[in-house]
C-alpha cells in the first residue's frame, strides 16, 4: 500500500535533534562552531575542500630533513638545509635519483623527470615540495 | 595489461653514453614507482620497507657501474626490464624476490660462512666473488 511505502520514506528523511526546539541539522552545529566563525563559514561552503590543507615551509624543511638522514649512505651529521647531494654528502648520481624517489615517497608526489634532473641539493628539493600544489 | 604496456617494443639503441646513462636512471625510477605494486603482490609489508628495497634494487643496478659501451648498457637494461616484469606480472614467487632482494647476496654468504669456523681468507674471497 502506499502508506506502507511512504513510512520508510519518512523515516528515512527525518532527522532526530536531542532538543525538541531545533529542528534543522546545522542548529547543534551552529552551537558548537559559534566561538569559529571562520570555521562554520568554511564548513558550509566548503564542507570537504582541501583548499587551506598546505604544508609549512617548517614541515617540509623537517620532513625532507628526515628523508635524508634515513638514507643509509648519509652521514646525518652534515644534513642541513643548505647540503649539496653529491658535493657535501658525498652521494653519487643513482643515490640522488634514490634520494628524490624517497622525497616523491614521502609527500606522495609525482615529480616528472625534467624537474627531477635539476633537484641536486637541499634547498632546491625543499623549495620545489613547497611550492608543488598537491605536496601531502 | 599494465606489464604488456611496459615490454619494450622497439630494442634499445643508445646512440651515446649520456643517452644510456639517462635511460638507466629511468629505468630506476620506474623500478621504484613499482615498488607498493610488488609489496602488495608479494606481502612483504613486515619483511622490508620501500627504502631498502629501493636500495637494494641501487645496488644491483651499481654493481655494473664501470660499464662503458652503450650497447652492452642496452643490453642489460633489457635483462633488468625482463626482471621488473617477471616480478610485477606475479611470474616470481614471494620467496624469489625474498632471496634475491631483500636478502641479497650477503645474506646467503653470511650462513655458509658461519660453518667453516677456522675458514681460510682465501676461501672466504672465493666465496664472494670470482676475481679477486
Amino acid at each position: 500500500m502506499a502508506a506502507a511505502a511512504l513510512g520508510p520514506a519518512i523515516l528515512r528523511r527525518i532527522r532526530l535533534s536531542p532538543s525538541p526546539s531545533s529542528s534543522q541539522p546545522f542548529a547543534a552545529a551552529a552551537a558548537a562552531a559559534a566561538s569559529h566563525p571562520h570555521a562554520l563559514a568554511r564548513w558550509l561552503s566548503r564542507p570537504m575542500s582541501s583548499h587551506d590543507a598546505h604544508l609549512t615551509r617548517e614541515e617540509v624543511v623537517d620532513r625532507v630533513l628526515d628523508v635524508l638522514k634515513s638514507h643509509p649512505k648519509v652521514d646525518p651529521s652534515k644534513v642541513n638545509p643548505d647540503a649539496h647531494f653529491e658535493k657535501d654528502l658525498g652521494l653519487d648520481s643513482l643515490d640522488t635519483v634514490e634520494v628524490v624517489m624517497a622525497i616523491e615517497e614521502e609527500f606522495k608526489l609525482e615529480i616528472p623527470d625534467r624537474e627531477a634532473d635539476k633537484i641536486d641539493s637541499l634547498p632546491l628539493a625543499i623549495e620545489y615540495v613547497s611550492n608543488h600544489p598537491m605536496a601531502a | 595489461m599494465a606489464f604488456t604496456m611496459r615490454a619494450v617494443k622497439v630494442p634499445l639503441n643508445s646512440a651515446s653514453l649520456e643517452e644510456a646513462r639517462h635511460r638507466v636512471f629511468d629505468f630506476f625510477k620506474q623500478a621504484c614507482r613499482s615498488i607498493p605494486t610488488i609489496m602488495e603482490i608479494y606481502n612483504l609489508e613486515d619483511v622490508v620497507t620501500p627504502a631498502q628495497l629501493r636500495s637494494s634494487i641501487a645496488k644491483q643496478i651499481r654493481r655494473n657501474q664501470e660499464v662503458t659501451n652503450p650497447k652492452v648498457i642496452d643490453m642489460l637494461l633489457f635483462k633488468g626490464m625482463e626482471e621488473l616484469n617477471n616480478i610485477v606480472e606475479h611470474a616470481k614467487q614471494r620467496h624469489h624476490v625474498i632471496g634475491q632482494y631483500v636478502i641479497g647476496e650477503q645474506g646467503l654468504v653470511k650462513d655458509t660462512a658461519s660453518k667453516d669456523q677456522g675458514g681460510s681468507e682465501f676461501l672466504k674471497k672465493f666465496y664472494t666473488s670470482n676475481y679477486f
